[in-house]
């Protein structure tokens, strides 16, 4: 198990080189540069050269990349071309936000749809199934930024309600940070809700149909005892990928909902960092936000075979 | 001899898209203590849904019993018991194994949790009394390294050690019945035999009853003292083992057993000619009739009577019904 995690993390390392070769690529070939939008078009060409050469950016495009890469694995991320302060803090301070909204809005979409999908489950072809199905599919077919305006304004236009506009840090006043998070969790735990409902309702209602079950009830097990000792337990694997993909994704910044509800989050950094052709910002989170995403994906990995002993890695 | 169950007149139903059909027709079953009881036929016969109708565990919807009493113990109605009560009989008075032991246990738990699970609903012991009652009786269904065993995952056992888990956690509670349905088909032939003799012997110690369900006639002569032949939903012919090879009565039993000694028990070489009839298209008259080597007219109108052909040897069919045989 050991031996199988530190395999997994070294594996990461050619993951990550590759996306680290594509992010800067990518970045070089997309039109525009930091130069000509920081100076406008009317610059000359010699304040021009001496922004390029102040940047690194006259230097060939390998030696610009090493240069880059050389930083980031001693974790020097470099400078915003724009602000001056280091990548690296400003992503840090991003994500902690990110996190924040990503574990909130998990929270509120299990406590609802696992919930929610045993007992459709239960009670399968029932008029309750049938309320839960179409909440589920609401849900997911609803669009993020439509649920997040129709929140603000009903809650707005009914009950003069608005959330607070500047951000405050979680350390900083709890109670204010949390009105500011709570509209957009309870936008993105909707959609993430709807999937989990639904993988939990299939799930379940699976399990339920197989011959261990009726071993269970055979041996005096209360429903209780049934669904949720072992039909639970059994349905966490197909549940646990969905939440894995679903929190992967979310780590990476929303950039609707941060642009909505005013939060200053990765996805908010990065968009205005592509705008501005920051360029060790936009390659610096790129690399980051992969690496979450993976990360995500080994603990995903780990808990599968902590849930299933017939899964071991060696 | 008082009889621990007795099954009178048993009706089960399916629904299917806003139909009622029939699935198992007026079948009575008499259990005596320490008896191994069989239940014998071919696939779709209704067999599985008597057992698991003494359980209370059939799949309702859509299935439902709608007649007969299922008694257990001389005055105790397990039809009318409430899901709480049928809890506690569960596991702890009348026990279940099934066919599959691949997928009868949950892959999650080990071994051990499986079995205090049992220990847990029904009695009041200590955790170290709860262990050590599932190293004995692990021991005694005759698993080797019974602690390393109990830590174990299912996948880890041998199709065999599964059953044998099975019936240890069925035996946990010492039940007075023990509904086993087809224990062996999904074994090889030398661990069915031990199966069955483990089985066999758990009956003497523990003083338990078994209703033991088959396909297979051998099983049955191995096995068991009285023996029900079901087709289609009835039981068509009941008797002691002995009375029924020496001398089937049913065209049924007849074909069964002919199959039997024809070829090795399990690629026939004789098999009854057509197949059971579905639930949807089931004959009005004898449900034999369509397959049966001896029909008569009057076999496809009306349900032949349960007749008394010897002593203590019942048979549902028209060729013993002595006025008409005289008549035609
Ligand atoms: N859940 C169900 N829904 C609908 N019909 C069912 C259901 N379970 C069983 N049946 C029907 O009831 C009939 C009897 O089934 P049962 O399982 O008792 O047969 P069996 O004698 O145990 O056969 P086998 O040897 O295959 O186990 C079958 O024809 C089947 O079609
Ligand atoms: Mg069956």
């Amino acid at each position: 198990m050991i031996a199988y995690t530190i395999r997994r993390l070294l594996m990461l390392i050619p993951v990550l080189f590759g996306i680290s070769v594509f992010i800067f690529l990518i970045m070089k070939m997309i039109p525009g540069d930091v130069v000509s939008t920081m100076l406008g078009t009317e610059a000359t060409d010699e304040s021009r050269s001496q922004l390029e050469k102040q940047f690194g950016l006259n230097l060939p495009i390998y030696q610009q990349y090493y240069n880059w890469i050389s930083g980031v694995l001693v974790g020097d991320f470099g400078v915003s071309l724009r602000t001056g302060k280091p990548v690296l803090g400003d992503i840090l301070n991003r994500f902690t936000l990110t996190l924040e909204l990503t574990l909130l809005s998990a929270f509120l979409s299990w406590i609802i749809a696992i919930p929610l999908g045993i007992i459709a489950a239960i009670k399968r072809n029932t008029s309750t199934d049938f309320g839960v199905r179409i909440i589920s599919l609401l849900g997911v077919s609803v669009p993020n930024f439509a649920l997040a305006t129709l929140l603000l304004l009903i809650l707005s236009v009914f009950f003069s309600y608005y959330p607070p506009s500047t951000y405050v840090s979680l350390v900083e006043d709890p109670v204010k940070n949390l009105q500011m998070m709570i509209l957009p969790s309870i936008v993105l735990g909707t959609a993430m809700a709807g999937a989990v409902m639904r993988m939990t309702r299939s799930t379940v209602l699976e399990v339920l149909r197989q011959d261990f079950i009726r071993t269970i009830r055979a041996k005096g097990a209360s429903e209780r005892v049934v669904i949720f000792n072992h039909a639970l337990k059994n349905a966490m694997i197909p549940i646990l990928t969905i939440i894995g993909m679903q929190i992967g994704v979310l780590l990476g910044g929303t950039v609707i909902i941060e642009q909505i509800f005013s939060l200053p989050g990765l996805g908010q950094l990065v968009l205005t960092a592509i705008n501005q052709r920051d360029y060790p910002v936009v390659q610096g989170a790129v690399l980051f936000i992969a690496f979450v995403f993976v990360m995500i994906n080994l603990i995903v990995d780990l808990l599968y075979s902590y849930l299933d002993p017939r899964i071991t890695y060696k | 001899m008082d009889n621990v169950l007795e099954i009178k007149n048993l009706h089960i139903d399916v629904k299917k898209d806003d139909s009622t059909y029939n699935v198992v027709k007026d079948v009575n079953v008499s259990i005596g203590k320490q008896q191994i009881y069989g239940i014998v036929g071919e696939s779709g016969s209704g067999k599985s849904l008597t057992a698991l109708s003494i359980m209370g565990l059939l799949a309702n919807p859509p299935l439902h019993v709608s007649k007969g009493s299922i008694q257990f113990e001389g005055d105790r109605e397990l039809l009318d018991m409430s899901f709480k009560e049928m809890k506690k009989i569960r596991g702890k008075e009348i026990s279940m194994i099934f066919q599959e032991p691949m997928t009868a246990l949950d892959p999650l738990f080990t071994i051990q949790d499986q079995l205090m699970e049992a220990l847990k609903f029904h009695t009041k012991l200590s955790k170290s009394e709860m262990k050590q009652a599932c190293i004995d009786i692990i021991e005694r269904v005759g698993i080797p390294r019974p602690k390393e065993v109990l830590k174990d995952y299912p996948h880890q056992l041998s199709g065999g050690m599964r059953q044998r888990v099975m019936i240890a956690i069925a035996m946990l509670c010492n039940p007075k019945l023990l509904l086993a349905d087809e224990p062996t088909t999904a074994l090889d032939v030398t661990i069915q035999a031990q199966i069955l003799d483990l089985m066999k012997e758990l009956r003497e110690d523990f003083e338990t009853s078994i209703l033991m369900i088959t396909h297979d006639l051998g099983v049955i002569a191995e096995t068991c003292q009285r023996v029900a032949v079901m087709y289609a939903g009835e039981v068509v012919e009941e008797s002691d083992v002995v009375s029924l090879f020496h001398s089937p009565k049913h065209p049924y039993t007849k074909g069964l057993l002919k199959s039997m000694v024809s070829g090795n028990r399990h690629d026939d070489l004789y098999s009854i000619p057509g197949k059971v009839p579905s639930v949807e298209q089931m004959p009005s008259g004898c449900r034999f009739a369509t397959r049966c080597p001896h029909v008569m007219d009057i076999c496809h109108t009306q349900t032949p009577p349960v007749q008394e052909v010897e002593a203590d040897h019942t048979c549902q069919c028209w060729l013993y019904q002595e006025e008409l045989v005289k008549n035609g």
